[in-house]
């Protein structure tokens, strides 16, 4: 991460995030075991270790405005969770440049990181704390995230091992919307909790659009990305394929995926 | 409704290749020094995490050291031979602080090692300065050595009621260097840390490792003996060791009663500032591969 010249702060006022000929390759080690002890082993021999380069996004240009929701679908494999890491600052890019406009909040692995013995109010500081908030910040949103995460009585100050996994993901959603982000990236993050929450959340999310926030969302669900987003984009193999309206964007999808409108293909998984 | 205009603190971030190994280095240390809040209270909470369902769990921190103390004393007055009672103590002493000293270096770096593949999930799902996660390993162990000072007090006030004529000394000035001497532990400890943690990034049995390379150090470090035992050349032996002169500044300061000699704040300063560049170079140059390779 670092802060823009002056010349970078060119970006268009409009735009919260603009991604210019984006590609990103990682070497991964393909020997099972990455120990100490296999590569003495290995250098012994004289046998190299064997890498593989993962070109995850390739020569991506993109532009996403305030205040617009952008779904991205793709297949698994497609390189969008790459992607969201790396307009996060999480990856960083091999070539091309990201730029972003405002302050970034993620849910992009399920659990962002909780710790299990800690109960979820301290959970939920130490996320605060995570995204870059102030304690002072923090503390003043605690109880709102407390409560739009609606545990059952008493559950927030209990330890989260003890939680559901539905419980736990819903304390997870509501550290990420609650931190008035101005860009939300949500990869997955949508199938936590029962129908009354995810109304809320969607609820939720429409509030941040109507507060010029943007959101960019990777779901398998179709349906949620037809529901929300204004925008979509289709990855393949690293490649954005197509870019328009959602239904557009999800019926070519579908095609190419070719299973029809099955209703497993829109329901959150 | 509000225009995005209001709504946003405009903070533009660009992500663009490093052309060199290391991130631009201003705004890495600047985000780290904003983002310190969340080292401490990483530290604060694992500490609670831990400790929750044990109440004598902090007691053991301070006993693990104290009785490890006990059976290296009595096996160094076994292998010495009879001690007198006052020479006694004052081996006892040693081995006490030196101990609880090396323990605090040996924490940073064995919780350290283990903090970024322990923070594989805050690594994938957030962007912030990697480096905060061993320096919340450092205040962690910082917090673990403190009540051993007063453990160590405790003892030798103790020890000079029983043998008044022992040779550890009382109140002065010398003690005004412990603080530095701390410092200095916390800085190598960290230095330390970062390598070893970004080690177990690519070679996972790293901490296995390090448990055998720590048993080593201890035995070669001037924790079971004193460093006035080196003479001349011998004196090396010290300054090659990161913690050698951390542990000879102790000793003088906590048991000889003296301030610690030019050499040894020299070697202390200069450990501390090596294994901070060292460590943070290594560590900052491959922290972009992290959430790839966790």
């Amino acid at each position: 991460m670092r802060s823009a010249s002056k010349a970078e702060l060119e970006m268009p006022e409009e735009l919260a995030i603009r991604i210019e000929d984006l590609s990103i390759k990682y070497k991964i080690n393909v020997d099972t075991k990455r120990t100490l002890k296999n590569a003495v082993m290995r250098a012994s021999k004289g046998e190299k270790v064997r890498m593989r380069v993962v070109e995850a996004v390739k020569h991506l240009t993109l532009d996403v405005p305030h205040g617009s929701v952008l779904g991205i679908v793709g297949a698994n494999g497609a390189g969008k969770s790459t992607l969201m890491r790396a307009i996060a600052g999480i990856l960083p890019p091999t070539e091309g440049r990201i730029t972003v406009n405002g302050k970034i909040s993620t849910l992009l692995a399920l659990g962002v990181g909780f710790n299990p013995a800690l109960s979820g109010r301290d959970n939920i500081i130490l996320g605060g704390l995570a995204s870059g908030m102030t304690r002072n910040e923090i503390e003043e949103k605690t109880e709102e995230i407390a409560d739009f995460a609606a545990l059952p009585d008493g559950f927030i100050d209990m330890p989260v091992r003890t939680y559901s996994s539905g419980m736990y993901g819903r304390v997870a959603f509501s550290v990420a919307v609650n931190m008035t982000p101005d860009i939300l990236l949500l990869d997955e993050a949508l199938s936590a909790g029962d129908a009354s929450f995810k109304e809320k959340s969607f609820n939720r999310m429409r509030e941040l659009c109507a507060e010029a926030r943007t959101i960019v969302i990777v779901s398998h669900a179709l349906q949620t990305v037809n529901d929300l987003c204004d925008t979509a984009i289709w990855m393949n193999k690293g490649t954005m394929l197509a870019k328009g309206k959602p239904e557009a964007i999800v019926d070519q999808y579908l095609k190419f995926l070719d299973v029809g409108a099955l209703p497993s293909a829109f329901e959150d998984m | 409704m509000p225009t995005p205009r209001e709504n946003f603190a405009p903070r533009i971030q660009v992500f663009a290749p490093h052309k060199a190994s290391l991130p631009p280095l201003g705004p890495y240390l600047r985000e780290f020094w904003r983002r310190r809040a969340f080292a401490i209270e990483l530290s604060r909470f694992a500490d609670k995490a831990e400790y929750l369902d044990s109440k004598l769990g902090k007691v053991w921190l301070v006993m693990n050291p104290l009785l490890l103390a006990m059976v290296y004393f009595l096996l160094v007055t076994v292998i010495r031979g009879s001690a007198s009672k006052t020479s006694g103590l004052s081996t006892l002493a040693h081995i006490l602080i030196e101990l609880f000293t090396f323990y605090f270096a040996s924490n940073c770096i064995n919780g350290g090692a283990l903090s970024i593949t322990a923070g594989g999930r805050l690594i994938l799902n957030q962007a912030f300065p990697r480096a905060l996660l061993p320096l919340s390993s450092t205040i962690s162990a910082f917090w673990q050595f403190l009540p051993t000072i007063p453990v160590y007090i405790f003892v030798v006030i103790i020890g000079k009621v029983f043998f008044p004529h022992t040779e550890i000394p009382g109140l002065g000035f010398n003690y005004l260097w412990a603080p530095f001497i701390i410092l200095c532990v916390g800085m190598t400890g960290f230095g330390l840390a970062l390598i070893f943690a970004t080690m177990n990034v690519y070679f996972r049995d790293t901490n296995k490792l390090l448990s055998y390379m720590t048993r080593i150090w201890l035995y070669s470090s001037p924790v079971l003996w004193r460093p006035e035992i080196l003479h001349g050349w011998q004196k090396i032996f010290l300054y090659v060791n990161p913690l050698g002169p951390t542990l000879s500044a102790t000793s003088s300061v906590w048991i000889s009663g003296k301030s610690p000699t030019l050499y040894e704040l020299l070697g202390c300063l200069f450990w501390a500032i090596f294994a901070i560049l060292i460590g943070g170079y290594f560590f900052v140059s491959r922290e972009r591969d992290f959430a790839v390779r966790i």
